[in-house]
């Protein structure tokens, strides 16, 4: 069956819903659809325990967006676009605001208006929260607002390719995941929303398990740039064992970090903000801990402890309700009563599709929130900017697209893009093929932990660069155990890893080529900024012949020039 | 680390090639402190790629991993294979997919009845805010008015209170216990305006007022809501609004009569005030449905665990029914 839209919008996280629920407010003439791999509520937004910034001033009277905007280039190590910062920062109180109108329950002050804490790397307390299911309830709010304006969902289509005639947009092609029938799904405009790949450090990583990255490699294929892949986040509070995240409000609300002396090892490194140091800054000094032995060692590898304790029982309970049920299931440990045992975890990605204020190089095509680079987190993202990021940008994505839809000619999808899908996929299945998805997928993430972590060398980078290409080639030989068409969880695996290798090259080739540190991107061979030689974004392409083409592009700067980073 | 073999008992179904469901029994060796979600990945990469089931989050947020675990629905990826060990620990662990929802394949059940049914029960807040002034100011909303909604908002919508609910049981059509959770936190939300609307689609026929009170659906709910809490007050909110016409509302009447006079509830000659001989006669064969499944009234008070609980919770209904009851009685009178 093949379907065609105005306005086609892939992934149904916060970034992908805000876009729908605009798009047809803007323009209701215009249909929208939203196709998503996982019903909406599931998407990855969910997780987002902590908050979202916007200058409303309500706790401290004098922030402001000029210091928010100064926050989150100074954070982004300078390498963010301050045209696209400025917006962000600008829009921020309204679009908080206007969920906030729209249902979504945030955490209030004694007199009723928005409450706010503070967060990493920021001067002022601008953070909004719902207790600590900001993410969650932000999600629900903005489902519930689309089934109220009649949003048609694809739910559980696997996004396959990104489709446009030289140029001009022309739309994806999907597979229903039900019967595995792959449709054309013709668009004016399409946006891309389909979340981060920071799944791609697998156990080391704060993600969701579909967290791949799979429009990001859609659009490498279709001939889009992706801007920064070298830059990750590694966010310094994972559980020990499963890398699941204990939000940074925990540090917010007043936690500690200690090392096995028992001392708040923060003050050597950032004696100012101490654990609410920016998230690079923290994540570092943890790992620099451990590899000086300063941490407790257990079978599930070395750590140290995120202390709650202090704060009482009423207030963890009150306001850090979920990190305490997740603490309980995932590591059997009550933070009323002990110490959390953390390490650094790989958490977000602030790499992706190169789209300027949302818009790519193909006319038509939008990408949004984690998958997109706008850029306004540059080398370093400030916890509580990506939900305004998706919020921000999605809205914007889905006015233009709204806007522009009646004026843009349809260029259908062409019947031989769906039948380049299908071949590619039954191939997998009629090959004599040998390799195992585990095995593959075991071996990208040991790769990308050990050679393309928080601390990188160029000697680790190259043999990186090696491995994925190594895997990449093995990829080519994978198996396909299960052939059935009712929802063959089997295939999407093997999909997924396909696009994740993909993106594990941009990350290690780009991370190599970078000779510098700068935000999360920490070399040690190269142990400081190089403005002159690297004040610009790394793009890279992908040849016909599978490799990877690297390139730069010239960062976009305003207010603020560049400056030391220090906290 | 605790370790030992466990074995585990699956749901296996593929329409594509099996004729009937069937069960595959695996053994591992599992480390306590794992959780059925790493058990079923552990089978799915080692021993049975096609074993298929949902997960996203791994983290008891998304909501996308609910099975049945030896006959209940939980969240795999939260629940500890140490804690569902039942008999000298050598039993195998039952993992099924969820009740009252169409089986897809294996554990993946068909969850679109749910969003449906939120569509048509109005699951959204209604601002009076005009669109054109939509983020400019905040509505002001103090604490105690957040709180009476706070725990409703942490549904995430799993599904397993769907699967438990025992009315679900017997009718698929009807509402089930997060749709009627969400309508609670809507109607309370003070920022709503639609409260009323709302109310008529859930008190509609196979809604609001069906609901048997087993308490299942607080009992198994994920998030630990009390989803009751949430029916009652929108039962409170009907009759306040007088929608007493319906035939629910009656049963309702005399559901609280019952407590009031003997403080228990005569599920029997329920039926017969509320719908009259001839309107009884319909319920036979929902009764009888009802007790084949094992699910007869009686059955259902017993099912409950903290019984003290529950008639805490009862007794303050029966206190809030009986000013309640006068209420509307004095209504009538007047109409
Ligand atoms: C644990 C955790 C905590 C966080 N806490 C915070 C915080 O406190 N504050 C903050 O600002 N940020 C936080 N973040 C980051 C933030 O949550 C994410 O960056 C943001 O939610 C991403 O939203 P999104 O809309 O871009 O994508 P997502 O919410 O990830 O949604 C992606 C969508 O794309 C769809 N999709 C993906 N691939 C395909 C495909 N092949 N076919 C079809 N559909 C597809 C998915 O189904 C999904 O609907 C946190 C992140 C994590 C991991
Ligand atoms: S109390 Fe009502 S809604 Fe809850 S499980 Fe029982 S019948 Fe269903
Ligand atoms: S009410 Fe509880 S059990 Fe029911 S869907 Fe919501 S979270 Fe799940
Ligand atoms: S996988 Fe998300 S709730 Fe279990």
């Amino acid at each position: 069956m093949d379907h065609s839209f105005d306005i086609v919008i892939v992934g149904a996280g916060g970034g992908g819903l805000f876009a729908a629920l605009e798009a047809i407010r803007t323009n209701p003439l215009a249909t929208v659809a939203v196709v998503s791999k996982v019903y909406p509520t599931r998407s990855h937004t969910s997780a987002a325990q902590g908050g979202v910034n916007a200058a409303l001033a309500n706790k401290d009277k004098d922030d402001s967006v000029e210091l928010h905007v100064f926050d989150t280039v100074k954070g982004s190590d300078y390498l963010a676009d301050q045209d696209a910062v400025d917006y962000l920062c600008g829009q921020a109180p309204l679009v908080v605001r206007e969920l906030e109108n729209l249902g979504a329950p945030f955490s209030r002050f004694a007199d009723g208006t928005i409450a706010q804490r503070p967060f990493g790397g920021t001067v002022k307390d601008r953070c909004c929260y719902c207790a600590d299911k900001t993410g969650h309830t932000i999600l629900h709010t903005l489902f519930e607002q689309c089934l109220r304006q009649g949003v048609k969902f694809f739910n559980e289509f696997f996004l396959l390719s990104l489709e446009h005639d030289d140029g001009q947009c022309q739309g994806v092609v999907a597979m229903n995941m039900r019967n595995s029938s792959i449709e054309a799904f013709s668009a004016k405009s399409v946006i891309l929303a389909t979340g981060g790949h920071a799944k791609m450090y697998w156990n080391r990583s704060s993600n969701a398990a579909g967290n791949t990255g799979d429009g990001q490699a859609a659009a490498l294929r279709a001939g889009i740039a992706l801007k920064d892949m070298e830059f990750i986040q590694f966010h310094p509070t994972g559980l020990r064992k499963s890398g699941l995240l204990v939000t940074e409000g925990a540090r917010g609300e007043g936690g500690y970090l200690l090392n096995r002396h028992g001392q708040r090892f923060m003050s050597r490194y950032a004696p100012q903000k101490m654990e609410l140091g920016p998230r690079d800054l923290v994540a570092r000094s943890m790992e620099t801990e451990i590899l000086e032995g300063n941490a407790f060692t257990s079978d599930a590898g070395s750590y140290l402890e995120l202390d709650l304790r202090h704060l009482g029982a009423e207030a963890i309970k009150k306001k850090l309700p979920q990190i305490r049920e997740l603490c309980m299931h995932f590591e059997g440990i009550d933070p009323i009563e002990e110490p959390i045992p953390v390490r650094p975890t790989a958490h977000y990605s602030m790499g992706g599709i190169d789209a300027g204020m949302a818009q790519t190089a193909v006319r038509g095509i939008y990408a949004i929130g984690e998958c997109a680079c706008v850029s306004v987190h540059g080398a370093n993202r400030l916890g509580g900017n990506s939900l305004l990021d998706i919020l921000v940008f999605g809205k914007r994505a889905g006015q233009e697209a709204a806007l522009e839809a009646p004026q843009r000619k349809a260029r259908p999808v062409s019947p031989a893009a769906v039948r380049k899908a299908a071949d590619e996929i039954k191939s997998y299945a009629s090959h004599e093929r040998y390799e195992r998805y585990g095995t593959i997928r075991e071996e990208m993430g040991r790769t990308m932990a050990d050679k393309a972590g928080i601390y990188r060398t160029e000697a680790k980078l190259r043999s990186g660069v090696e491995e994925i290409k190594t895997l990449r080639e093995r990829f080519r030989h994978i198996r396909l155990f299960d052939t059935g068409t009712v929802y063959n969880t089997n295939l999407f695996q093997i999909l997924e890893l396909k696009n994740m290798l993909d993106l594990a090259l941009c990350v290690t080739a780009t991370a190599l080529e970078r000779q510098e540190s700068r935000g999360s991107h920490y070399r040690n061979d190269f142990p400081v900024r190089d403005d002159q030689s690297w004040h610009k974004h790394s793009l890279c392409t992908l040849q016909e012949n599978g490799d990877i083409r690297l390139g730069t592009g010239p960062v976009t700067m305003g207010k603020y020039s560049l400056e030391a980073r220090s906290y | 680390m605790e370790r030992r073999e466990v074995s585990f008992r699956i749901y296996r179904y593929n329409p594509q090639v099996d004729r009937h469901p069937f069960y595959d029994n695996f053994k591992v060796a599992v480390e306590k402190g794992i959780t059925i979600l790493r058990v079923l990945n552990h089978i799915k990469e080692h021993l049975e790629p096609r074993l298929t089931f949902r997960a996203f989050c791994q983290a008891g947020i998304c909501g996308s991993c609910a099975v049945r675990v030896n006959g209940i629905s939980r969240l795999a990826c939260t629940t500890q294979v140490w804690d569902v060990l039942t008999g000298s620990g050598d039993d195998p662990i039952l993992v099924e997919p969820l009740n009252n929802l169409e089986v897809i394949r294996d554990l993946l059940v068909d969850v679109d009845p749910l969003m449906e049914k939120l569509k048509q029960n109005s699951s959204w807040v209604a601002p009076a805010i005009p669109e054109q002034q939509m983020g400019c100011k905040e509505h002001i909303v103090s604490e105690t008015e957040l709180e009476v909604i706070d725990s409703a908002t942490d549904c995430i919508l799993c599904g397993s209170c769907y699967s438990e609910c025992s009315m679900m049981g017997v009718n698929r059509r009807y509402i089930s216990p997060p749709v009627l959770l969400k309508a609670f936190r809507m109607n309370n939300d003070t920022r709503d305006t639609i409260g009323a609307e709302r109310l008529q689609q859930v008190t509609a026929d196979h809604g609001l007022w069906d609901c048997t009170h087993c308490y299942r659906c607080v009992e198994h709910c994920t998030k630990k809501i009390a989803i009751m809490e949430g029916i009652h007050r929108l039962r409170e909110e009907a009759l306040e609004r007088r929608m007493t016409k319906s035939e629910g509302a009656r049963h309702a009447q005399a559901f609280f009569d019952d407590i009031h006079d003997s403080g228990r509830l005569k599920e029997v000659t329920l039926p017969l005030r509320t719908k009259g001989v001839a309107g009884s006669l319909g319920m036979i064969p929902l009764a009888m449905k009802m007790g084949l499944k094992g699910r007869t009234p009686p059955l259902f008070m017993k099912k409950i665990p903290d019984i003290k609980h529950v008639r805490e919770l009862y007794r303050k209904l029966e206190i809030r029914a009986v000013v309640k009851r006068h209420a509307v009685r004095q209504t009538e009178r007047l109409q």
